[in-house]
């Protein structure tokens, strides 16, 4: 016979739920940041482990695999290329000397810098570049980012098998390799400084294997047994870097799968030296401290959200409609949602991309210009009876993690004044990614996209150029096509001059934004917190959490409150 | 011996039955396990690429009858099979001359790594996590369900019920972040989470989990018990043993609590099954790297391999259970052996 809890029973669990409660509750205080032992004009000192954490985990260490924004912050410390982005995310020289364009832009030829020891203590040549480049464009490799050098003279027949080796990349000497593409590309050089192509050991061979372990010419390499996967990296530093004097710190360590609350915790006690996974309460509390604001940086803007429209079905086949609702969502009511962690986006390039334009408007939140588009499109609105308006529901699909479930109740609330009725169909994240793609399926849903290389045509062309649609799979949720912007993206990706570039993008942009496949809506960084004695860091537009240059100044180890 | 036999056979029938339900399921979700292996990014192209390279291209008939033709499979004996290129993704497991038994279940389109590494990396950390979890249950659980039943109807009973209570109430999240804020952040007696690299270390941390799902689990039992015992201390059997002149220790630990125990045992048998799937949540929380994390994981991201993986060890777990359950049965009440009769043993 089991027995029935009694009122007793519960007045009973209900007194030491409120004792726990309590216990609980208590603890409002932030530990006090941990103080850095010297002033501002101190010098770097070299030495010490940086900790850091992270709730997700990396896939991969190899530069050529599939790889990930977690996986980009450790294999950027181990694998430098011939090119970088510097912190204005400019292509600049790395394990190049220099380089020069000939043959009318088709031609890039890079002199390596002499003298580059890499991990496994062999000199980095021109013969590596090479091979580094075939083995990662090689079709058994499992790189996600292969197409993205398809401009490479040969790169067909390479990836179809039908050769040995890849045409367009030729070694000219033991320190100079060229690439030659098969039409000039404005957008190679910030291609080939991402990760995708750079230099390994000759021990990872000329083809790609799981078990290889990773060995670059990075400032740190990682330390035997340093990689137990799921759980932990410890990378170390490279004593042969060709920068002389970086990097200041011995070691870099990485947990992987920690909560946010551990994370918290352990930053507060000085276990974890920086973090930026924290829950939303525990990121107010910090901005809000005034010991810690000095410590706090947002990172950059780089990945753009929005509403996007299914061009080829009713009702945004009409262009007044998708203006309405452009005009109609007011921006700074989706950034209340997480003010510390979102930027209000009216356009297709974000904040930290270069070919941003603070000054151009785009689209912006005007109600009574958005009533003006219903009634142009012949579905006027009256706010004051609620009549008229599209008369039918709209599904909105979009996926259930994370920020994007609020600002989709946003959005129903700012549609609804203007008389359109969303109904959310709320996916896992693998069903949003398979249903996005189906025309006849999806006749709004959320738009998202990162930043895969600073450079505008990162946006434009997957998501926005008619080519994007070509085939059975497209990521280009709107089915948006406009020959003008498709000539305008073309001509911005042959043009070298960056002044004639932008001005192209800038036009692109405004067809975009009036044409408005999208509403625009926010952007999403993550905020970085750190602890005073990190000094030496501030966020990279690319790499994020670049901390190839920071060092430690620990002066106690702390966590008072 | 037949009835064993019998009971082995039908055991191996029900997982094929739920593997091959897990298989339909993975297959009809919507979602690409290509497209989540190379990223949301990735260009159709790549997509196509790397589901050719992951055999994703096959008609799931053929992918279905190529997971179970090398799920158990004869292959050569060689120091480490992984080292033949046609079996980089096995596990020997029994060898025969030249020969050896593999088990493989491929491998992970999200980890790259074979499947049964993976797998049995993690294997004995989450049977440690269950044991560990368990004997906090059983012991907790035994032994205020029979402090409740001897001294039934007084505060400490009501005490302990309404503890219990509280305890099958709250989430084990909630028990989990209580125990990790008190006695790992602010009393810094144990690890906030983790794994630890050496044997002490393994045990600390081992503490908080295992505590989470002893504190959560344990309300069972001590309802299980206290009823259960309740009854018994009422019997008559019971009173003749009083009348001998036993203590009440012997009277109720070797009389009444073993009677207590079949009950015990087969809820037990059930939650070994179940805990063997992994903790999901306390998993998570404490960042214990078992199987509960992974499968969850596994089936988020569309990895199959993993998935099936997971849930072959889940249903194999909780058929061996359930056949231990039975066995001890027969040790534990001599009449359930009897009732079968000579013939069936």
């Amino acid at each position: 016979m089991r027995s029935i809890p009694t009122r007793r029973d519960v007045r009973a669990a209900a007194c030491i739920g409120l004792v726990v409660t309590a216990a609980a509750g208590c603890h409002e205080q932030l530990a006090a940041p941990i103080p850095a032992r010297s002033d501002d004009s101190a010098a770097p000192r070299p030495g010490g482990t940086l900790h850091l954490a992270s709730l997700a985990d990396v896939r991969t260490l190899d530069p050529a695999g599939p790889l990930d924004a977690l996986s980009g912050e450790a294999i950027h410390l181990i694998f430098a290329g011939l090119v970088d982005y510097d912190q204005e995310a400019r292509v600049v020289p790395d394990l190049a000397d220099h380089w020069d364009v000939d043959d009318d832009g088709r031609t890039v030829r890079f002199t390596l810098r002499r003298g580059v020891v890499m991990h496994d203590g062999t000199e980095l040549t021109a013969d590596d570049v090479k091979r580094s480049v075939e083995r990662s464009l090689h079709p058994s490799t499992p790189n996600p980012n292969t197409s993205y050098f398809a401009n490479i003279d040969g790169y067909e027949a390479y990836a179809s098998r039908g050769a040995d080796h890849l045409r367009g990349v030729a070694v000219e000497g033991p320190y100079v390799v060229s690439f030659h593409l098969a039409a000039a590309d404005a957008t190679f050089l910030p291609l080939l400084a991402m990760l995708t192509l750079r230099p390994t050991c000759r021990s990872a061979t000329d083809r790609y294997a799981d078990t290889w372990l990773p060995c670059g010419a990075g400032p740190f390499k990682l330390e035997a047994d340093g990689w137990q996967r799921g759980t932990s990296l410890r990378l170390v530093r490279h004593s042969m870097y060709f920068r002389s004097g970086l990097p200041y710190l011995d070691a870099v360590e990485w947990t992987y799968g920690m909560q946010f609350l551990a994370q918290r915790f352990r930053f507060e006690q000085g276990e974890l030296d920086m973090t930026h996974d924290l829950t939303q309460s525990d990121l107010a509390r910090f901005v809000a401290d005034e010991r810690w604001r000095p410590y706090g940086a947002a990172e950059a803007d780089t990945s753009i959200f929005g509403e996007s429209m299914n061009t080829r079905l009713p009702p945004f086949d009409n262009v007044e409609i998708r203006r309405a609702v452009a005009a109609a969502i007011d921006r700074d009511h989706y950034r209340m949602i997480k003010p510390a962690n979102m930027t209000p986006l009216s356009q297709v390039i974000p904040p930290a991309v270069p070919g941003y334009d603070p000054t151009f408007e785009g689209q912006r939140y005007d109600y009574a210009a958005a009533l003006e588009h219903m009634r142009a499109a012949g579905y006027p609105f009256d706010p004051a009876t609620g009549r008229g308006g599209w008369p039918h529901p709209v599904e909105y699909l979009l996926y259930d993690q994370g920020v994007v479930l609020y600002t989709a109740q946003v959005l129903q609330q700012e549609l609804a004044k203007i008389g359109i009725h969303i109904a959310l169909k709320v996916v896992s994240w693998p069903a949003f990614l398979a249903m996005r793609t189906d025309a006849s399926r999806a006749g709004m849903s959320l738009g998202s996209w990162g930043m895969d290389y600073p450079d505008p045509s990162t946006f434009f062309e997957p998501l926005f150029a008619s080519a994007a649609l070509a085939g059975e799979s497209t990521y280009s949720s709107a089915f948006y096509s406009n020959p003008r912007l498709d000539d305008l993206l073309n001509r911005a990706r042959r043009e070298g001059d960056p002044a004639s570039r932008a001005r192209l993008y800038g036009e692109a942009n405004a067809i975009v934004c009036s044409d408005a496949p999208w509403a625009f809506t926010f952007g999403f960084h993550w905020f970085d917190l750190r602890q005073p004695y990190v000094r030496g860091f501030a966020p990279h537009p690319v790499w994020l959490r670049d901390v190839s240059r920071v060092w430690l100044d620990r002066a106690s180890s702390g966590a008072g409150r | 011996m037949t009835s064993l036999a019998r009971r082995i056979a039908w055991s191996l029938a029900v997982v094929w039955a739920v593997v091959s339900i897990a298989f339909a399921v993975n297959t009809l979700l919507p979602g690409d396990p290509a497209r989540m292996a190379s990223g949301p990014q990735a260009r159709p192209a790549d997509v196509a690429r790397i589901a050719n390279q992951l055999g994703l291209d096959r008609p799931p008939i053929v992918q279905y009858a190529l997971f179970w033709k090398r799920l158990v499979h004869v292959g050569p004996r060689l120091q480490g099979a992984q080292a033949d290129p046609g079996h980089t993704s096995c596990a020997p497991v029994v060898s025969i001359g030249r020969w050896a038994l593999h088990v493989d279940f491929g491998r992970s389109f999200q980890l790259r790594q074979p499947v049964i590494d993976v797998v049995l990396a993690r294997l004995p950390r989450t049977f440690a996590l269950a044991v560990a979890g368990l004997l906090v249950q059983l012991v907790l659980g035994i032994a205020t369900g029979t402090a409740a039943a001897t001294l039934r109807g007084s505060w400490i009973d009501r005490l302990l019920v309404g503890t219990s209570l509280l305890g099958i109430s709250a989430p084990t999240f909630l028990i989990a972040l209580s125990l990790q804020y008190v006695l790992a952040y602010e009393l810094r007696w144990l690890p906030l989470d983790g794994f630890g690299t050496t044997p002490g270390e393994h045990a600390r941390c081992l503490v908080l989990p295992a505590l989470t799902l002893g504190i959560y689990g344990a309300a069972y039992y001590t309802r299980l018990t206290r009823d259960e015992m309740s009854v018994l201390l009422r019997s008559g059997w019971v009173r003749t043993a009083r009348a001998k002149g036993l203590s009440p220790l012997r009277v109720t630990t070797s009389h009444a609590l073993r009677n207590a125990l079949v009950p015990i045992v087969t809820a037990m048998g059930l939650d070994l099954g179940a805990l063997m799937g992994g903790a999901v949540v306390t998993e998570t929380v404490f960042r214990w790297p078992g199987l509960g994390e992974l499968s969850v994981r596994a089936m988020l991201n569309r990895d199959g391999p993993v998935t099936l993986a997971c849930v072959v060890v889940t249903s194999l777990a909780i058929v061996a259970s359930n056949l231990l359950v039975d066995l001890t049965y027969r040790r534990l009440d001599p009449r359930v052996t009897a009732r079968q009769g000579p013939g069936t043993r």
